[in-house]
């Protein structure tokens, strides 16, 4: 416990009668990358919203770093299946938007923003306005705008969620490369299966009524994960052990 | 490039000069006289046959437009920012403007003659009092509708209430803004004409007061012409306003950013915009 990068103690949170989410305990190891997988009103985004800091949750607490940060805000990054690009700021801008909300940008920003985006396949469209790009591209740059921030705990709420399938595997391996290199840890939210297992060193699962983790998976499959590890029997077995989780014995 | 000038401002010209060949042509066909309505030609003349009396009393008119403008645009802007982040002073507000924009304009002439005289100011306080009110309604709605989820990430990136506001809040409202200027932009010229009409008195000089006596003199030559002349200073505003939406919104019709003066740190050897 004492490598992990992020801790939750006994943290819940009701919304009027809904429990939404259980009082949850949880440790995060540094470096790791950790899906959470479960169907809509699981409670996968009320816990993202807590650790955020958006939701002062009802009981418990958050710890990064060996830091209490229950409540508040601008530790982690975060980045939804909405790219939320201000559609007034080219590329390059975007990348640098977490800098400019809270300080001056400096050239040092900006730097390494056009370093980061040409290293990921985006150096020809810094000067784009983000509605000349692709929905794939737009979530690169959504994505470099979060690892900029330089925060160690990454928040990503089902990133490639509206993506077409083709897409959503060449981001999935470009999110690997780019994690590699990034030495980040990763909170990864999806309802997909097969890009929780495909991505995550863990698997946590999640199921409604009232929100709370019921499994908590390591995935053995090795790295680097090319597209046969979606054929591997150990891909596949840990998918049918998921999907009986999540919808019984009859799946 | 040609075909852009072409459709932008060609085309609007011709569909003019069409309308003045019509005019003209209306009044050769019927044989209407002049007292009744002039030739397009004829209006023209009264105007420049009296440019050196008229040209003081058109800068007079776009004074009190732009004054009127402006001022109506800082209260539009302010009550907008008011009222959306504070509900209670929207809900005691709102009623009071409303109330305003019922009150017949020409009727506030009186009142304001004798609080503020006949001079330029009574002039002023119409246009505004009539361009403040699109630049809230508009200004508020786009203020209202800001992307929730994009203030949330605002918030976890830790940002302050005022950049949020000023990065965030301001440029995603940009659309509804314009749209409130614009409708401003073409209420204030008429704003002008009436403040004239409701607050000069009978020996002083305006536009307005120029076409009423020309009307009375049975110059008719001359009343249509200082009516086009008001069309001109109309659209001209509005055309300026335009001109500002395109030049502070050049996301809203260009592909690529314009590579910034100021930003010294772009060396130029990487060139990273793609035409």
């Amino acid at each position: 416990m004492a490598n992990d990068l992020l801790q939750l103690r006994d943290v819940g949170k009701s919304f009027g009668a809904t429990l939404a989410l259980e009082p949850t305990s949880l440790g995060i190891e540094d470096g790791s990358f950790v899906a959470i997988v479960g169907p809509s009103g699981c409670g996968k985004s009320t816990l993202f919203n807590v650790i955020a800091g958006l939701l002062q949750p009802d009981a418990g607490e958050v710890r990064l770093e060996g830091q209490v940060v229950t409540g508040t805000a601008g530790h982690v990054g975060y980045m939804l299946q909405k790219d939320l690009l201000l559609p007034w700021r080219t590329v390059e801008d975007n990348i640098t938007m977490a800098a400019r909300l809270t300080r001056r940008v400096t050239s040092g920003d900006r730097a390494e923003a056009r370093r980061v985006a040409r290293q990921y396949g985006l150096g020809e469209f810094l000067a784009h306005y983000p509605h000349a790009l692709s929905g794939g591209m737009r979530q690169r740059v959504a994505f470099m705008r979060t690892l900029v921030t330089r925060h160690p705990l990454l928040l990503l709420d089902e990133p490639f969620g509206a993506l077409d399938a083709q897409t959503r595997l060449e981001m999935q391996q470009w999110l690997l490369q780019v994690w590699k290199d990034a030495k980040r840890t990763v909170l990864f939210i999806t309802h997909d299966v097969d890009e929780s297992i495909f991505l995550s060193d863990r698997v946590l699962v999640m199921s409604p009524r009232p929100g709370r983790i019921i499994a908590d998976l390591a995935n053995p499959l090795a790295r680097p994960r090319g597209l046969d590890a979606l054929t591997d029997p150990q891909f596949v077995a840990l998918k049918r052990q998921i999907l009986h989780l999540l919808h019984g014995g009859g799946a | 490039m040609s075909r852009t000038v072409l459709r932008n401002v060609a085309i609007p010209l011709l569909s003019i000069a069409l309308l003045l060949l019509l005019w003209q042509g209306l009044v050769v066909v019927f044989d209407v006289k002049p007292y009744v309505a002039p030739r397009p030609l004829a209006a023209i003349q009264a105007v420049t046959d009296n440019w050196g009396l008229l040209w003081p009393l058109i800068l007079g008119t776009i004074r009190e437009t732009i004054y009127g403008f402006f001022y109506g645009l800082l209260l539009g802007l302010g009550f907008a920012v008011v009222m959306a982040k504070v509900p209670f002073l929207h809900r005691l507000i709102y009623p009071v403007l409303v109330l305003s924009q019922g009150v017949p304009i020409i009727a506030l002439g009186a009142p304001l003659v004798l609080i503020l005289g006949f001079g330029v100011t009574p002039k002023i306080v119409i246009v505004a009092w009539i361009v403040f009110f699109p630049v809230t309604v508009n200004v508020l709605a786009g203020l209202s509708h800001v992307d929730q989820d994009l203030l949330n990430l605002a918030r976890v990136y830790g940002a302050s209430r005022w950049r949020t506001f000023l990065q965030i809040e301001i440029p995603a409202s940009s659309t509804s803004i314009f749209a409130g200027l614009k409708i401003g932009a073409t209420y204030a010229v008429t704003g002008a004409i009436i403040g004239e009409l409701a607050t000069t008195s009978s020996s002083g000089e305006s536009l307005a007061l120029y076409q009423e006596h020309a009307n009375s003199n049975f110059s008719t030559a001359a009343v249509y012409g200082v009516t086009m002349v008001m069309t001109v200073i109309g659209i001209s505003w509005f055309m300026l306003v335009v001109g500002s939406e395109v030049l502070a919104t050049p996301w809203q019709r260009r592909t690529t950013a314009r590579r910034a003066w100021w930003r010294r740190d772009h060396d130029v050897t990487e060139s990273t915009s793609v035409h």
